[in-house]
């Protein structure tokens, strides 16, 4: 195996990874605080890539700039759901602990929901967004090209999970949502709202792909049905990081990213995705708090 | 409120939707076909342009006063979803046979489809015109009432390589190896099979051969391998996204064919993925389609139709909505020659078909005629150039427009 | 505990059913409806032979559908190959699933909640995608993502192939038949005594010395043979298979859904939920799916909302109240989940 691509397929997993990283935040987020597994959550993406699109498309405005729409937009998407539909679900049960089985389907019900009624709106269509500087790319050398909208996606991605794991450490709020996490009872005795927390967590993990979504959509099209594959996905890398664990996350994206990547040059890629649900397997049964994670 | 009441609730409703449907009797006076579409799921896409195709001609023929041979009955089209999947689509060509009792049934665009509703309908003895699916075995079964007009699977393998023969010969320059890069799922794989009989038998030389999974956000070790194993043409079957992703990167990667790119359809012959792709990262790109694309430039009565698509769905007619097109006016010629809705009488006006004129030829075919397996042996794809964002015809050569010179071999990136 | 005249009402009831489901096929002829009646037969029993697993274990699986697929593949190709009747062979496909539940179970029982699930899907995934990418193995012909067309004999009994549709629905009628007998056997037998309480407190129950390894892979055994059976029946009545309907995650979740819709940990749940659920999704596709498509897939998630809302126990819960059953055994039941 020439080491050239071997390199390069190393750093395009790396490229790659660090953007698989930012989409698993918000799943990470909210399964560690409310110990809920969102199924919808690649829906949730898939709406985080529309909100960009249609902007582009009907406006013009730049998908970069669209992120100042698409996050609160998320935001309040998020908070709403799990208001709504969730939050029932936890006043019904006196501990305040959801069986996972009931808060799992309503949140298979809700993608459910979000994917055919945006289905029904927009139609099966897959859209893409052309810009100019989309197609530019950072040369190194002769062989090695990196997509500048690529690029920024993993400098973002990057830099969002730094001020998220700032904001969860430094601030009154971020404090509350750890303590919430680690236990809901201490957490209430201290007086912390801790439904308000649950909610505003959902919502901040929805929004966080907001933000995903607007860096996405200059490489990637979006169309409906997307939106399981990127849920599956997800849960891979928030397991392989840890549960709970922010940077945890990232990392398990990297692993993901590097692994599909190398793997892809020695079979072909179809194949390839076994190893990362291998690994994924391995990880669960030998090191299930994940890379970084806390323990369950 | 109180479970018990929901539930009673929910019994009941269900009680009277079940009822009110039962009741809601049916019309008469018209002629009503049955249609199997993938309008939701993976392949909603092209299901809704056939569908759409579909009913912009029996629209025309119903404007002009229906079908004469049964007195001037007009067209009511049923259409089921298969959800793209294979057990709903039985359970719907099930439903459509017997609750609505058409005479013929047309569909599915999915192989996986297709293949297990036609052997439905070859047990209720109802004619089934095939749209869209390639795989060969759903005519090789021996069945009576299966007719497919559109390629078989090997015949779109087999002309993507007559293609490049045939610029060979014109040129005198041509390629010795190929890379074959398609998706991992039915489609791509018996491409890809038939491809690598194929190349073999014509003395191509297979550098590159390999599967991707569908849905992949990054061809760059894909692009990798192409670039150091240097394949003078590239074939690709690729879907929608796959392809807007993969071209955009080939771009970007300015990735050298001396030969070209031929991919064989479905991502290629879908408008989205040329408002999603810069105009000048598919130049020269060859396309293999069912449906002649300039054909509505070329061909006056072609224009309406093309017109009325791009009304009802946004963009120009594709291939999907050209099938449902001429699968319509297939149907409108059998029924006028069986002069009757029974069935056997229309399965063998099926038989004699020989349609050589008119609108069902709106794909660029010559000819609708099915052979004893039920397949349209004078059917045949279309191979275009991409020439600043238009697709113009190059193969075959009775296709051609005139005074168009295909570019062969195609500039390198840095000479554009 | 049930006392005497809930005795008698449900053998009452138990017994109306049963003649209803027997003659009903023998008065309809419209085919459709007998298509119907098969399918919502067939949900019913897989997803009553995931209930065995899922419901009594308190594990969430949503890789059944592989097993399915195991058993779907194992009969076609020894019927393709072998020439060897599907009767034979579903068999040979089931022992096959059972064993690698077995082999797969074992090391995912050690994981709880949500983790459970996930790896289920990773495993049905692997399996899925291992399937799509081979043509061959050992010289058999897989076919890969293309599927398997089952052989047509026409009416050849012995080979599983039948003309009409009465057939198919006796048989699949006596798989549900016995597969809810085998859950009401389990339920009242030592090892559904232990899975109560393994479900309950799985802690605690070992402390209790209850080996919980083995029975949860005695209950995933029995599930996954039956799932098994189930794919051979699919493949033959539908007469093709391949991997993506039948070792997919779609195919898992309805299962799942089916189960938890209708109340699982229970014999009549499951039954339920694909009662309720397979003939409304066929009703909302056919009136609404030509028209407006995607709809029917809203109203299913509606569905599957308000029932996780106003009914987490599944169906199952109202009707008991209805049938006036107030045994302490279901009351013990609710708290202890």
């Amino acid at each position: 195996m020439d080491p050239i691509i071997l390199g390069i397929a190393v750093v395009n997993g790396v490229i790659l990874g660090g953007l698989y990283g930012a989409i698993a935040i918000g799943l990470s987020l909210i399964f560690g605080v409310m110990r809920v597994i969102n199924f919808a959550h690649g829906s949730f993406l898939m709406i985080g890539l529309f909100i960009p699109y249609w902007l582009w498309q009907l406006f013009g405005i730049n998908p970069y700039v669209s992120v100042l729409a698409a996050a609160p937009a998320l935001f309040a998407l998020g908070y709403a759901i799990q208001a709504v539909l969730i939050a029932p679900l936890y006043r019904r049960e006196r501990a305040m602990v959801v069986e996972p089985v009931s808060a799992l389907m309503l949140t298979a019900g809700a993608g459910l929901i979000m994917d055919n009624v945006t289905f029904m709106a927009f139609g099966p269509d897959f859209r893409g967004i052309t810009l100019d500087f989309a197609s530019k790319a950072l040369w190194i050398g002769d062989v090695l090209n990196i997509n500048y909208t690529r690029l920024a996606a993993f400098l973002v991605s990057l830099a969002l999970t730094a001020l998220l794991s700032l904001f969860l450490v430094r601030t009154d709020l971020g404090r509350a949502i750890r303590s919430t996490a680690q236990n809901r009872d201490a957490a209430a005795l201290c007086g912390i709202n801790v439904m308000r927390i649950y909610n505003v967590t959902f919502g901040l993990g929805c929004a966080v792909l907001g933000v995903v979504g607007c860096l996405m959509i200059p490489f990637y099209p979006v169309s409906p049905s997307i939106g399981l594959a990127f849920g599956v996905r997800s849960f891979i890398t928030v397991v392989l990081g840890g549960i709970g664990s922010i940077p945890g996350c990232i990392l398990g994206g990297l692993v993901l990213g590097i692994v599909e990547s190398v793997a892809a040059q020695f079979v072909t890629a179809t194949s390839a995705s076994i190893f990362s649900f291998m690994i994924f397997i391995l990880v669960l049964f030998f090191r299930p708090t994940g890379l970084l994670g806390m323990k369950v | 409120m109180k479970p018990k009441m929901f539930f009673v609730i929910a019994v009941a409703m269900s009680l009277t939707f079940w009822t009110v449907t039962v009741l809601a009797g049916e019309k008469v006076a018209e002629v009503k076909l049955g249609s199997v579409m993938s309008l939701s799921g993976g392949a909603a896409n092209q299901g809704t342009q056939t569908k759409t195709g579909a009913i912009i001609a029996a629209d025309e023929i119903n404007a002009k006063g229906g079908i004469p041979a049964l007195g001037g009955a007009k067209i009511k089209l049923i259409f089921g979803d298969s959800q793209s999947k294979p057990d709903v689509g039985a359970s719907e060509t099930e439903r459509i046979i017997q609750r609505e009792n058409v005479p013929i049934m047309f569909g599915a665009y999915q192989s996986a489809v297709t293949t297990v509703t036609t052997e439905v309908a070859e047990r209720y003895k109802t004619p089934w015109l095939v749209t869209g699916s390639v795989a060969d075995i759903i005519t090789q079964r021996g069945f009576k009432y299966t007719f497919r007009p559109n390629n078989k699977a090997v015949y779109d393998a087999n002309e993507q390589l007559q293609a490049i023969k045939t610029l060979t010969q014109e040129t005198g320059k041509g390629p010795k190896s190929i890379g074959i890069l398609v998706e991992g799922s039915d489609w791509g794989k018996s491409h890809a099979a038939n491809l690598r009989k194929l190349a073999k038998e014509m003395g191509y030389e297979l550098v590159f051969d390999e599967a991707y999974s569908p849905g992949t956000m990054d061809f760059s070790a894909q692009i990798l391998k192409i670039k150091s194993r240097k394949p003078e043409a590239m074939v690709m079957a690729m879907y929608t996204p796959d392809h807007i992703v993969f071209t955009k990167q080939m771009y970007e990667g300015r990735l050298d064919i001396p030969f070209g790119i031929h991919s064989v359809g479905a991502g290629s012959e879908d408008p989205n993925f040329y408002k999603a792709v810069p105009v000048q990262a598919i130049e020269y790109m060859f396309v293999q389609e069912d449906f002649q694309i300039d054909i509505t430039e070329l061909v006056d009565w072609t224009k309406p139709v093309d017109k009325k698509f791009a009304e009802m769905l946004g963009y120009p007619l594709t291939s999907y909505g050209a099938q449902g097109y001429s699968a319509m006016y297939t149907i409108y010629d059998v029924l006028q020659r069986a002069g009757s809705l029974d069935k056997e009488k229309i399965r063998e006006a099926f038989v004699k078909t020989n349609i050589t004129s008119g609108p069902a030829l709106i794909m660029g075919w010559q000819k609708i005629a099915f052979d004893k397996d039920g397949q349209n042996v004078d059917a045949h794809g279309v191979i275009s150039q991409n020439f600043k964002g238009k697709r113009t015809t190059i193969w075959p050569v009775a296709n051609r427009p005139k005074g168009i010179k295909p570019v062969w071999p195609i500039p390198a990136w840095k000479d554009r | 505990m049930a006392t005497q005249p809930n005795d008698r009402n449900r053998v009452l009831t138990a017994t109306a059913a049963a003649i209803f489901l027997v003659a009903i096929p023998l008065g309809v002829t419209d085919e459709y409806y007998l298509h119907v009646f098969v399918a919502t037969l067939y949900f019913a029993y897989m997803a009553s032979a995931w209930n065995i697993v899922c419901g009594y274990t308190g594990q969430l699986s949503l890789g059944h559908s592989a097993l399915s697929g195991i058993g779907g593949y194992v009969s076609t190709l020894l019927l393709i190959n072998a020439g060897l009747s599907p009767w034979i062979g579903m068999i040979v496909g089931a022992i096959g699933a059972a064993a690698v539940g077995v082999l797969v179970g074992w090391p995912c029982f050690r994981l709880r909640g949500p983790y459970f699930a996930l790896t289920t899907i990773a495993f049905a995934e692997i399996l899925r995608i291992w399937t799509e990418n081979t043509e061959e193995i050992f010289g058999i012909e897989l076919r890969g993502a293309q599927g398997l067309s089952v052989p047509l004999k026409g009416h050849a009994p012995l080979l599983f192939q039948f003309d009409g549709k009465l057939p198919y629905y006796f048989i699949i009628l006596a798989m549900l038949t016995a597969v809810m007998a085998i859950t009401w056997w389990m339920e009242r037998s030592r090892t559904g005594f232990y899975l109560k309480a393994i479900r309950a407190d799985q802690d605690a129950a070992e402390a209790l010395g209850v080996n919980s390894t083995r029975y949860l892979l005695s209950a995933m055994a029995i599930s996954s043979f039956l799932t098994a059976l189930g794919g051979s029946f699919y493949a033959q009545y539908f007469r093709y298979i391949n991997p993506e309907r039948n070792m997919g995650l779609d195919f898992s979740i309805e299962l799942a859904l089916m189960g938890i819709v209708g109340g699982q940990g229970t014999v009549l749940g499951p039954v339920l939920g694909a009662f309720l659920l397979t003939p409304a999704g066929e009703l909302t596709r056919a009136t609404l799916g030509g028209k407006f498509p995607g709809l029917h897939i809203v109203i299913y998630g509606l569905v599957l909302i308000l029932g996780m809302l106003f009914l987490p126990k599944g169906l199952i819960q109202p009707l008991r109240r209805l049938l006036g059953r107030k045994a302490t055994a279901s009351r013990s039941e609710e708290t202890a989940a």
